[in-house]
């Protein structure tokens, strides 16, 4: 029952978010003069392909520490196209993102960035604490929520930034694994790399 | 200008995209097999059929290999080597976590068997989604088939999975299987988890027992679960329980049938 509850909240985060009366867009919020609610803007929305947490997954994002640090947080769906029952999930990941150099005037490189992340797909198979029918620590693991890292790079753009009150477009891919596969290619060198492998593309919209 | 841009961006993307075929993964409980990862016991049963019977038939068992899929490639690689094996049955456990990526790893091994291979279900493949992932690879839970003269029975006994709701194993299928006809002589019946066990569902306990030596044509019956080997006679009705050894162990079973007697011997790898 209580994970109805979470993915209802989920939703209503990121609907709040998505519409948000203030906009989402710096422009638009200089002009209400709630510039403290303004600080609770996340600062880029994204939408990602793959990456292990959804054939396409949407999220918002906040940085910290002069954009050295990122937190977001995403929900994503997979639809029966490409599995046979459709899964939802969401996931909040934190990326540390160390170096950056200016390409020219307009595009600004970020690469290495490394990321962790926790995802949780929705549904009762996909348990998080062990059920009471089980013995203690029947299970160690749980299906409902399993942690990953991931490399990430980004090109940040001015793309749209003239036309829409973004202040830029960025391009991003990560490659990744998480805790379940590693385990299960630990020891096994019949497993290839390439299949504990999770890659992912997304486009970033800067606030 | 911004076409260019988005003609290059949408090149480069899609160059991307083709180059990391099969590495984009949608969620750990996607289920999307290819075709040589759907309907795979009925597949081996067709494929058994077509083979005729000899003298003694020799099946190799093994099961709960998990994550050990190094060993897992080790046992299919030395059952190769061995003609006198006519098929391989897995006793369950084949996904460590129930995730779909690892029912595709371990018929990733299972398919280099030159021999037909069945699975049965065990309690580690029906985690998470595990258990659309066996129904969609191997089929049914409960499955039989009839080859030369003899009945073998694949049965779902993984009771805790199913929070021992009475009807796991099903018992009453069990028996219509096992209930005699002029299509064989003995049956064999093989499951995961042994009804002695506390995981399966003990209010079953003596009905499945009984039921396998009701109509006395029960050869003998295999589990895993256990990991290692024993031959044992847990009831009174003295129906010959064997317990296979699991893959770590670097060894399996090997069961020789021969006008309805048979032998039971290990094989190191």
């Amino acid at each position: 029952m209580w994970k109805q509850w979470h993915f209802k909240i989920a939703l209503i985060v990121l609907l709040v978010h998505l519409c948000n009366p203030v906009n989402t867009y710096g422009q638009y919020s200089q002009k209400t003069d709630s510039a403290k609610y303004v600080r609770f803007l996340p600062d880029y929305v994204k939408l990602q392909f793959a990456g292990g947490i959804g054939l396409l997954s949407i999220g918002v994002g906040y940085s910290f520490f002069k954009e050295k640090l990122e937190v977001s947080y995403f929900y994503g769906y997979v639809p029966k196209a490409v599995s046979i029952d459709d899964l939802h999930s969401v996931s909040l990941q934190v990326t540390a993102k160390f170096f950056r150099f200016k390409a020219n005037k307009n595009i600004e490189i970020v690469p290495l960035n490394v990321g962790w992340f926790i995802h949780h797909t929705f549904g009762n198979e996909y348990w998080i604490t062990l059920p009471s029918h089980y013995p203690a620590e029947y299970y160690w693991w749980s299906p409902g929520r399993n942690a990953g890292i991931f490399l990430g790079g980004e090109i940040k753009t001015k793309l749209l930034s003239n036309k829409t009150p973004a202040s830029g477009t960025a391009f991003c891919a990560r490659v990744g694994s998480r805790g379940l596969y590693l385990t299960s290619k630990f020891g096994n060198s019949a497993i290839p790399f390439r299949d504990i492998v999770e890659f992912g593309f997304g486009v970033a919209l800067y606030r | 200008m911004i076409t260019k841009n988005k003609l290059l961006i949408i090149t480069l993307a899609l160059t991307a995209l083709s180059a990391c075929d099969g590495m984009f993964d949608y969620s750990p409980y996607a289920i999307d097999f290819s075709e040589e990862n759907m309907n795979v016991n009925e597949k081996n049963v067709s494929k058994l059929i077509l083979k005729e019977p000899d003298d003694t038939l020799t099946i190799a068992f093994t099961g709960d290999t998990h994550r050990f899929y190094d060993q897992t490639e080790e046992f299919v690689e030395k059952v190769n080597q061995n003609p006198a094996v006519d098929f391989v049955i897995h006793v369950g456990d084949m996904a460590d976590f129930g995730l779909p990526k690892q029912y595709t790893w371990g018929n990733s091994f299972l398919l280099k068997l030159t021999v037909p291979y069945f699975v049965v279900v065990g309690n580690h493949d029906l985690v998470g989604n595990g258990l659309t992932a066996y129904k969609e690879m191997f089929g049914a839970l409960n499955f039989s088939f009839i080859y030369d003269n003899l009945k073998f029975i694949f049965m779902n006994t993984n009771g805790l999975e199913f929070k021992f709701n009475g009807e796991v194993p099903d018992v009453q299928w069990l028996d219509a299987q096992l209930s005699p006809n002029n299509d064989f002589s003995k049956a064999i019946v093989i499951f995961h988890i042994p009804p002695m066990d506390r995981d399966f569902d003990s209010s079953l306990e003596e009905t499945f027992s009984k039921t396998l030596a009701h109509h006395n044509n029960v050869l003998f019956t295999v589990h895993g679960h256990l990991h290692g080997h024993e031959i044992y006679k847990p009831y009174e009705d003295s129906i010959t329980y064997v317990n296979v050894y699991g893959v770590e162990n670097m060894k399996f079973n090997l069961i020789k049938i021969a006008n309805n007697q048979f032998d039971v011997e290990t094989v190191a790898f």
